[in-house]
């Protein structure tokens, strides 16, 4: 049941202000036509799987023809920009949530406001308010508030993985508090063991910091960081916690320092080697462990948070120059529609909107409960990278310093500062 | 009559001429433009004056980068050219003289071999060697009793920049090798025989024959080679990615991250002209000094 409520969440804030619903077709006549459809969702993932499915409906449905290309995600972001601007751009694209993709490109007038069809279609009945933050960017491409330009049709969040049978060796349980945690932490550094498998040159590094940032924060505290409503100070209680806790942990030996070597790809295959026992990183994991792993795990929200890195998937947008409008936003209703939010579901993704009796894999039931419970506190913090486009890159060469040693904790936080404040000036300004 | 038959000449250097206005001038004129631009690649331009050079004037980064292409030139021109030299001359004076040429030509060629292998995959293997839990150099350190020397080579700030310099010095070393090589063959294989009656030892018969050969083709390595230097990128991005910090970064890398991640494509156009002044003083500085050189020869 609790499934039930957050799956089918009402959403609190209002809809677009954008004009009514009276000019979309939501039965739109596709017969002759071709749907163009961009996605960079392998075709064995949830997602591709699923819509895969939808695209079958689709033409059921319209009559159209889908011409479906599979991109590759560098190539869409490098790239958007230019096709969208072109005659080549598709009517239906999955791009990249956040101010520095859909809402720059939304600022820049070459994303459709697609309120009326929200309105037409219902969508935002389907979407919690946090789900809704990246769909929706003001006028100079801030997320949060304004028109819709885009619509998320799953979701995903970070959480810590690990290694049943090693915690069962060590006779641990699973943690409830960051008290706990640090302990079970300890145990393993005793028994010569690394604990967490970390990578500084690429995210998890930069998530477990702001994980621990979340904390004592609260939804304002995200909010201000994440939509500049009020200054982000990296030198207040909740960063600097943050990073001395990290800084202490590399010190204790619980992370390796070696991690400012290593990217994201090498720190999970540490954890699938058996290597280090916990790995705190992202959902979208979730099916490589499924396959991969040796040994039994599991997976558990960080204890003691009530706020996790996370938020909506990927978003459908549809580009300005597209010429089929009506037949986009249809497509787009089939992937939010019970059916294909179910098979999302039981291969392995997130749905926003699935029935969750028809959800019968058990490991896709562990991952969605997961993230309802977080959705229902209301815990998708976003992530640590998105309110600057230069923050991914800054945020890990000023971890990979903290780790290394090179830089004082304090002389870490003032460099993030500069480059937050730089990179904010430059969307906002 | 002279002057006539001139004229059609430059019938022939339109199609080239249009090329170079094309793909070369307006690009490199627009690129200049851009520099005096607020633009984030997708609305209209905005004009700002010099705001963007004044910033690149302040930026430490910037700074840093240029640095790290010092480096760079020592790991793509001055070492390989040294280390050319000595092998061209070691393969062609000693290897091909006691042994037979299909042995120097398969030397040559084990020399000239990461020249061809695309850069992306040679950082990525080297990217598996440097790997500091099982990377191939680690494990070799450990296994001939070295475990002391054990590092995490690309991760660490004193060693990361060193690191690519060494893969760089690898890549590059082939190229001189070839060029001088067949540098070389254009030398009057007497000249040497002479120098040896006369009691010259290899040195000194490297050192007045060899090297006064080959001058130009010293010229055109060192030119080449740090034009590539100053623009080098590849290896820093698959590598490294500038990190750890801003350790590696350099100025073609600086300037990819503002134009395609930053969006900040006014300031990247900076640093991208600022990039060309360079590299253009250096070419100039260069084919002057061979000119010069040239005329003092003929006199």
């Amino acid at each position: 049941m609790a499934l039930a409520a957050t799956l089918l969440v009402t959403a609190c804030s209002g809809g677009s202000d954008a004009a009514g619903s009276s000019d979309i077709d939501t039965a739109p006549k596709g017969e002759g036509q071709t749907l163009t459809v961009w996605t960079y969702e392998d075709k064995t993932s949830a997602m591709g799987i699923a819509w895969e499915e939808a695209m079958k409906k689709f033409t059921e449905e319209t009559g159209a023809k889908v011409d479906f290309q599979l991109k590759s995600f560098e190539q869409i972001n490098q790239s958007a920009s230019q096709v969208l601007n072109s005659d080549s751009a598709p009517d239906v694209m999955e791009y990249n949530k956040g101010n520095a993709t859909s809402g720059l490109l939304s600022s820049q007038g070459l994303l459709t406001d697609i309120g009326p069809a929200v309105e037409a279609y219902g969508w935002a009945d389907k979407l919690s308010s946090s789900l809704q933050t990246t769909a929706r960017y003001s006028d100079t491409g801030v997320m949060g508030s304004g028109n819709w330009y885009g619509i998320p049709n799953y979701g995903e969040y970070v959480q810590v993985y690990y290694n049943k049978d090693l915690f069962k060796k060590y006779d641990l349980e699973v943690p409830t508090t960051l008290d706990e945690f640090t302990q079970v932490l300890q145990t393993f550094k005793d028994q010569g063991i690394t604990p967490l498998a970390e990578s500084a040159q690429e995210y998890p590094l930069g998530q477990l910091l702001y994980q621990l940032a979340l904390m004592n924060a609260d939804r304002k505290w995200v909010t201000d960081y994440q939509t500049y409503t009020a200054p982000a100070d990296f030198h207040d209680a909740n960063w600097t916690a943050a990073a001395n806790t990290l800084k202490e942990w590399v010190d204790k030996g619980y992370i390796s320092k070696n991690s400012t070597g290593q990217k994201a790809q090498d720190a999970g295959d540490a954890f699938i080697a058996g290597t280090n026992p916990i790995f705190f990183s992202g959902s979208w994991w979730y099916g490589n462990f499924t396959t991969s792993n040796k040994f039994d795990w599991g997976t558990f929200l960080f204890p003691g948070a009530k706020l996790s890195p996370g938020s909506s998937g990927n978003l459908w947008v549809v580009p300005e120059n597209s010429d089929a409008k009506d037949l986009a936003y249809k497509f787009m209703d089939i992937t939010m529609s019970p059916e294909i939010q179910n098979l999302l579901g039981n291969s392995g993704g997130i749905p926003v909107a699935a029935e969750p009796d028809a959800i019968t894999d058990e490991k896709s039931k562990d991952l969605i409960t997961n993230f309802t419970t977080l959705n229902d506190q209301d815990g998708l913090a976003f992530y640590p990278d998105w309110p600057a486009p230069t923050f991914y890159a800054d945020l890990n060469s000023s971890l990979q310093e903290l780790v290394n040693g090179s830089k004082p904790v304090d002389a870490v936080l003032d460099q993030l500062q500069t480059d937050y404040d730089k990179g904010v000036k430059e969307i906002d300004g | 009559m002279r002057s006539e038959s001139r004229k059609g000449y430059w019938l022939y250097l339109i199609p080239g001429a249009i090329l170079l206005t094309v793909i070369i001038i307006v690009p490199l004129a627009w690129n200049v433009y851009l520099s005096f631009t607020r633009y984030r690649g997708i609305k209209p331009p905005i004009w700002i004056g010099l705001d963007n050079w004044k910033e690149l004037f302040q930026d430490a980064d910037f700074w840093a980068s240029f640095q790290h292409s010092i480096v760079m030139v020592v790991a793509m021109v001055i070492l390989p050219t040294a280390f050319g030299l000595f092998l061209a001359s070691l393969l062609f004076d000693l290897v091909g003289r006691r042994f037979n040429g299909k042995i120097m030509g398969l030397l040559r060629a084990v020399y000239y071999l990461p020249q061809i292998l695309p850069i992306a995959i040679a950082a990525i293997v080297v990217g598996w060697i440097l790997r500091p839990e099982d990377g191939a150099l680690n494990d070799l350190l450990k296994a001939v009793g070295l475990g002391g020397f054990q590092h995490n080579w690309l991760g660490s700030p004193d060693t990361a920049l060193l690191s690519i310099a060494a893969v760089l010095v690898w890549i590059q070393i082939g190229y001189p090798v070839v060029v001088f090589m067949s540098a070389l063959q254009r030398i009057d294989p007497q000249l040497y025989e002479a120098a040896e009656l006369d009691g010259a030892n290899w040195f000194q018969r490297f050192r007045a024959i060899t090297l006064a050969g080959i001058r130009p083709e010293i010229f055109v390595v060192v030119l080449t080679c740090t034009v590539a230097a100053l623009k080098v990128f590849g290896p820093v991005y698959a590598l490294t990615r500038g990190g750890p910090g801003s350790s590696t970064i350099v100025p073609s890398y600086y300037s990819y991250t503002e134009f395609f991640t930053a969006q900040r494509v006014g300031y990247g156009a900076t640093i991208a002209t600022a990039l060309t002044v360079v590299v253009l003083a250096v070419a100039i500085f260069f084919v002057r000094a061979q000119f010069r050189l040239a005329d003092q020869e003929e006199q």
